[in-house]
């Protein structure tokens, strides 16, 4: 892999236009991810999906370089239907379009100069990855006291045209003071075999609301990686619902810092699994100050082979009094090829605290079947109703009323 | 309409029904009395086609073989069960399953589904004669209902359903004696001369208000007496012990 790392990555900045501090500083990136390798299982974080296996066997050897020159034809099928939206549209990892036309020019400001630091390089070694090849790297600024009139969508797309390559993407939101923006994150593969590694950084300033829901329904056979930094400031509210679904495999990490006083992090989301799919959600919600506050439910229903692994982590620091954290996840195993994996996590270093975690699994209950069925329903009709009642309470988490139902449509949950 | 003959039913090896006998003809209302244990909730449930008991025997509905049907196969075919201990289904809006099943059971009959507003509308007037809270049909199906009221919601779904052959497993339990009433109102309204009634319970009271047209008395899994109306009576005065 080394060589093909070292001849993709001069191929990658021949034609950009990389300054010459960024270029050394890619160098020292992609050296450490020479010298780290993928992650693997004996790291504690990669435990439960050793993403350099999972790569290993699903693509084989991966390729770096991705040629970004040629723009590719937007389908405009791949669109979410019945939403006014702002847009962005990746394909094959090239921002294609970026269409704010709902919105006042002067409230949004997008760089796409690329604009490197070493601050989540200890994260993990895909991080590394990310810095050394991503091409540009976008940073959305929203202005103090400015809400977006309708949700940005952001379409993750992939074609046809890579195969057994890894695409790396990368965004920076900084949201002023009192500002507000909801983020749908669209994944949608016609691409096979590709491993597709996204970093996501959120700044919150006091009083700022992040609504950010992360759809993977469509089935494909990616590998997918995706790592969301959000830091809070004073009274900033995040909010991060995640279907995951689709990809052959998919890894959602989301690491909140709640630097300030009455800051708040909500993260919610559906495994909804089935032929061998393989999907992980890790959080760590860091309780840095007093008078925070986060929230997490995690729902799952898996079969046929599948398997959801979800690592939650709270931490509440010696100053973080008056902290209050909750996690749970449940999961409902449709037959015995299944598993789910959950390890919770608390750690906490302030005395005066309300934190609880909790995790439960089993099958669906055989006489619940049985009375739906003495009503008339078959047995997959029992079935679905049951399932469709499990997912039902997390998904009315969803505080946008437009963008749940948009949601209870995708997952099945509409009557 | 329905004709149980020498059922058997074993569950891991212990026996629960032993060799259980009993005719049903259209318009008439049976009670089934017994003992705790004694089998009456294995018996409903057999018939409504649940799985993971061992059974041997007959049992003719229609004249066609219950046990190559399916449960829901029997709902379509109009046997109806109140479940003694009525499910909870959380997520499950009470309304929406009332409907979801109605229209599964009239489609299975080749009958027209109710769109929302026809539904609606029955569902209000069942609602109303069964004062059952209409509030409540918005809630997720017996969650957080009170005993009695799923008991209710048992005989709503039934008026709402219609069945040729109702069998209330211990409806009367936990009702207070108004709802008691009601639900016997209920059913009484139903008496038709094409279908009936297998009530089981444990007193007498309710069958004050739901003349039977014959009571059993169920003991180790085996019909021991039937008669009339006034074996529930001498039931009441006696206890099971006089039958052994
Ligand atoms: N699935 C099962 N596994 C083991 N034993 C069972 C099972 N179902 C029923 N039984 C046993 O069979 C016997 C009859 O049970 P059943 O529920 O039919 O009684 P019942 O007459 O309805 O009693 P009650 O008046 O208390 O409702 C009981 O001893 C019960 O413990
Ligand atoms: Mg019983």
């Amino acid at each position: 892999m080394e060589e093909q790392l070292k001849n993709d990555f001069e191929k990658s900045f021949k034609n950009s236009n990389f300054s010459s501090k960024s270029i050394s500083l890619k160098k020292e990136f992609l050296n450490k991810f020479i010298k780290d390798g993928l992650p693997n299982k004996s790291l504690e974080n990669w435990k439960f999906s050793d993403i350099n296996q999972i790569i290993k066997k699903e693509i084989g050897d991966l390729s770096f370089y991705n040629d970004i020159s040629t723009p590719n034809k937007i389908d405009s099928a791949i669109y979410l239907n019945g939403l006014e939206q702002n847009s962005i549209v990746f394909i094959n990892g090239r921002a294609e379009k970026i269409d704010f036309q709902f919105e006042e020019k002067n409230k949004i400001e997008i760089l796409d100069d690329f604009e490197l630091n070493n601050n989540y390089s200890e994260i993990n070694s895909l991080i590394d990855l990310n810095s050394a090849f991503v091409e540009k790297s976008f940073k959305i600024l929203i202005k103090e006291n400015y809400s977006l009139k309708k949700p940005l969508v952001i379409y993750h797309y992939t074609n046809k045209k890579i195969k057994s390559k890894n695409i790396n993407l990368r965004l920076n939101f900084i949201l002023e003071k009192n500002s507000s923006l909801k983020l749908i994150d669209v994944l949608n593969d016609i691409s096979e075999k590709n491993f597709i590694n996204t970093f996501y950084s959120f700044k919150l300033n006091q009083d700022a609301i992040l609504k950010n829901y992360k759809i993977d329904n469509k089935n494909n056979n990616n590998i997918k990686y995706s790592f969301t930094n959000i830091e809070h400031e004073k009274n900033s509210l995040s909010e991060t619902f995640i279907v995951s679904s689709g990809s052959n495999f998919n890894k959602n990490e989301i690491n909140c810092n709640l630097n300030g006083k009455y800051a708040s992090a909500f993260i919610n989301g559906i495994f909804s699994l089935n032929k061998k799919k393989h999907h992980e959600i890790r959080t760590s919600v860091n309780h840095l100050t007093e008078l925070t506050k986060s929230y997490q439910l995690i729902k799952s229903v898996l079969e046929n082979e599948a398997r959801a692994v979800y690592q939650g982590k709270i931490y509440v620091n010696s100053e973080a009094q008056k902290t209050d954290g909750y996690q749970l996840s449940k999961a409902v195993l449709l037959d015995e090829t299944t598993e789910f994996n959950a390890k919770p996590e608390l750690e906490i270093y302030a005395d005066d605290v309300k934190c609880s975690h909790g995790s439960a699994s089993g099958s669906l209950n055989e006489n619940s079947i049985f009375y739906l069925m003495s009503r008339g329903l078959n047995y997959k009709e029992a079935k679905e109703l049951l399932i469709k009642g499990f997912l039902l309470d997390v998904v009315e988490k969803i505080t946008d009323s437009e963008i749940k139902n948009l949601i209870k449509n995708i997952v099945g949950l509409k009557e | 309409m329905l004709k149980i003959n020498n059922l058997k039913a074993k569950v891991e090896e212990k026996s629960i029904l032993n060799g259980f006998t009993l005719n049903i003809n259209p318009g008439e209302v049976h009670a089934i009395m017994g003992p705790n244990g004694s089998g009456k909730s294995t018996l409903s449930n057999i018939l409504s086609g649940k799985k993971g008991y061992d059974v041997s025997g007959e049992i003719l509905f229609e004249n066609s073989d219950l046990f190559s049907l399916e449960t829901e196969e029997r709902a379509h075919k109009g046997i109806f069960l109140a479940f003694q201990y009525p499910l909870e289904i959380p997520g499950v809006n009470t309304s929406v399953f009332l409907k979801t099943s109605l229209n599964a059971i009239r489609k299975a009959r080749g009958e027209k589904e109710l769109d929302a507003l026809e539904f609606l509308k029955l569902v209000k007037q069942k609602s109303k004669d069964l004062k059952f809270d209409e509030e409540k049909l918005n809630r997720q199906l017996n969650v957080g209902f009170s005993g009695g009221e799923k008991k209710k919601n048992e005989i709503l779904q039934m008026s709402i359903l219609n069945p040729k052959l109702s069998i209330l497993d211990e409806t009367d339990s936990g009702l207070d004696i108004d709802a008691l009433k009601i639900v016997a109102n209920g059913v009484n309204s139903l008496r038709r001369k094409n279908n009936a009634f297998l009530i089981i319970t444990h007193y007498q009271r309710l069958l004050d208000y739901i003349k039977p047209d014959h009571v059993h008395v169920l003991m180790n899994g085996k019909i021991i007496k039937s008669g009339g109306p006034e074996l529930a009576l001498e039931l009441e005065k006696k206890g099971y012990e006089s039958f052994s």
